[in-house]
């Protein structure tokens, strides 16, 4: 049965989640950056739950366990507020303190700059100050990398992307030209995973990207056309897993049936 | 408890020039715009602010060239795309911009509530955020290395919300949105404006005190806005105002057109007046949600 881009992109996400995963989910952004930071998630956290992983739980935004039946189609305000769930904070502290903590073991990451080592950059293009473009800022995203055990990044692959040093680190990944992860004094944790759509991507000991596994009837060359950077390419680099019939049936059938969430 | 309903534009003429000024409210929601378009009216010059997630809020206040510095943890407009005037006037270079991560944010604002210098905070190291006003300290207990954080020391907080008595006892709905630092940064206000959709009888807010997120004691001055936040959302008032969103986004696009959209924006002289106008012309009852 064939599939989608997106649909291998979940399906490799969700292969790594796990029942006592607690996941935590971005909500907000539009178009494809919508499709990457919130479906692709989103299908593959429901998917892992109907597949393998029963008990995972989901944190989306600011709500834990939303209800993903009533999941509202448009983000107005009053569709956010009466979308149903287990728990939402009482003020966004705690959830910081949670995340503090290390109540989440995956989190899900997009970035306008991902460099060699996982750094990531959503602050500005440019120096910091006076910046060729002004990107968002910062919001909890290096709390995300410095504290969820495995962070899972998903970006399109493009060399405008995927460069050799960010501009900005907003937030830290397995090295800068300060040093690496060990010597800046974190213990644990670091980006995991690198989903894209060409390509899916690790990290070796060292903290630098290494090609994982290429999506069906992509090459190496294309991968690296699409980089300003030559990543770890090891001898023999796998095929991405295919998601069988049953698992595209639920995505389609069940997952995304509005197809809201792989639209872009 | 003494009576703290003020005038809007009385308010707003309490908060000098060049001070320090926490804004609240997050992305599209409940950011407090008829004080913010209140200062624009005002003049009120050499702001610097600190915010949450702020969108309109920011953006307005930097199309208005007001602005001496921010601090926050993100200014855009959610997923109706960036925030076009702050942008632009960070890319001029036209004030200072301190990015902070949220867990040191939250921090900040904490230490002010809980009266204290700083706060320790688990580090983030290498990361751009941390290189201004961010110092390392020594757990005395372990041995641990953390960042320490100063305490917010804003001269002025500015906050939207929901109701409130003319005391300034200002309450949730019990069924809200409450992705927002609002309640910290109230409890750590040194002068404390909050803007109201409504004022209501005591005797309302009495009957549920759990209910009162920011009691009278914090409070300096409580305002009625109705509509406080419009173009954006007041969670279970009403909805952000997309089709104005998009006419705020597309004349952003250029500083001219901004200058003379913000001026239309500003011309009916008053809060009041304006939210009449746009009443009078059916632009808001569509927005209206009903509350739970």
């Amino acid at each position: 049965m064939s599939f989608t881009t997106n649909e291998l992109m979940a399906y490799a996400v969700s292969r790594r989640l796990r029942s006592e995963d607690l996941v935590f989910i971005g909500v907000g952004t539009a178009g494809r950056a919508y499709t990457l930071a919130v479906g692709i998630p989103l299908v593959a956290s429901r998917l892992a739950q109907l597949d393998h992983a029963p008990d995972l739980d989901i944190y989306l935004g600011n709500l834990l366990s939303p209800d993903l039946a009533k999941m509202p189609t448009q983000l107005t305000q009053d569709a956010i507020t009466r979308w149903p769930g287990a728990h939402a904070p009482a003020d966004i502290g705690n959830k910081v303190d949670a995340l503090v903590r290390g109540d989440f073991t995956v989190s899900f990451e997009s970035a306008a700059q991902v460099d060699r080592w996982g750094n990531l950059n959503i602050t500005a293009i440019g120096a910091a100050e006076a910046p060729d473009v002004r990107l968002v800022g910062t919001l909890a995203q290096a709390e995300h990398l410095a504290f969820v055990e495995r962070p899972i990044i998903v970006v399109d692959l493009s060399s405008r992307t995927f460069v050799e040093e960010v501009d900005v680190i907003s937030s830290f990944g397995h090295a800068s030209t300060q040093g690496s992860r060990r010597q800046l004094g974190y213990s644990t944790g670091g980006p995991a995973l690198v989903v894209t759509d060409l390509c899916t991507f690790d990290f070796t000991g060292q903290g630098l990207m290494r090609l994982n596994s290429l999506h069906p009837g992509v090459t190496v060359d294309q991968v690296l056309d699409q980089m300003s950077f030559e990543p770890v390419i090891p001898d023999q680099v796998p095929q991405t897993p295919k998601p069988n019939e049953e698992q595209i049936k639920l995505i389609r059938n069940e997952i995304d049936e509005g197809q809201a969430l792989l639209r872009h | 408890m003494r009576d703290k309903l003020t005038p809007l534009e009385q308010a707003v003429a309490s908060i000098p020039s060049c001070s320090t000024v926490a804004v609240g409210g997050s992305l599209l929601r409940r950011q407090p715009m008829a004080l913010v378009r209140e200062i624009l009216r005002q003049g009120t010059d050499r702001l610097s602010i600190m915010t949450w997630a702020s969108s309109l809020a920011a953006d307005l206040l930097a199309a208005g060239g007001v602005l001496r510095s921010w601090e926050g943890i993100y200014v855009g407009f959610w997923w109706y795309g960036l925030a076009p005037n702050f942008r632009r006037a960070v890319q001029w270079g036209e004030f200072t911009v301190q990015d902070r991560s949220e867990s040191y944010m939250t921090a900040r604002f904490r230490a002010a509530a809980m009266g204290l210098p700083y706060l320790p905070v688990a580090p983030i190291p290498g990361i751009h955020s941390i290189r201004h006003g961010v110092q390392e300290v020594t757990c005395p207990f372990t041995g641990q290395q953390l960042h320490a954080v100063p305490a917010a020391e804003p001269e002025v907080t500015i906050l939207h919300a929901y109701r409130g008595d003319r005391y300034g006892n200002i309450a949730w709905p019990a069924h809200r949105d409450s992705d927002d630092l609002d309640l910290i940064m109230a409890s750590g206000a040194r002068r404390l404006i909050v803007s109201v959709e409504e004022i209501v009888p005591h005797e309302q807010i009495a009957a549920m005190p759990n209910l009162t997120y920011i009691p009278h004691t914090k409070v300096d001055m409580i305002c009625q806005a109705r509509f406080g936040a419009w173009p954006g959302s007041c969670d279970t008032r009403y909805d952000e105002d997309a089709e104005e969103l998009k006419r705020w986004l597309a004349a952003g696009r250029d500083p001219q057109t901004f200058a003379d959209y913000l001026g239309g924006l500003l011309a009916g002289g008053s809060h009041a007046q304006m939210i009449e106008e746009l009443a009078g012309a059916q632009r808001l009852s569509s927005l209206e949600v009903s509350e739970r």
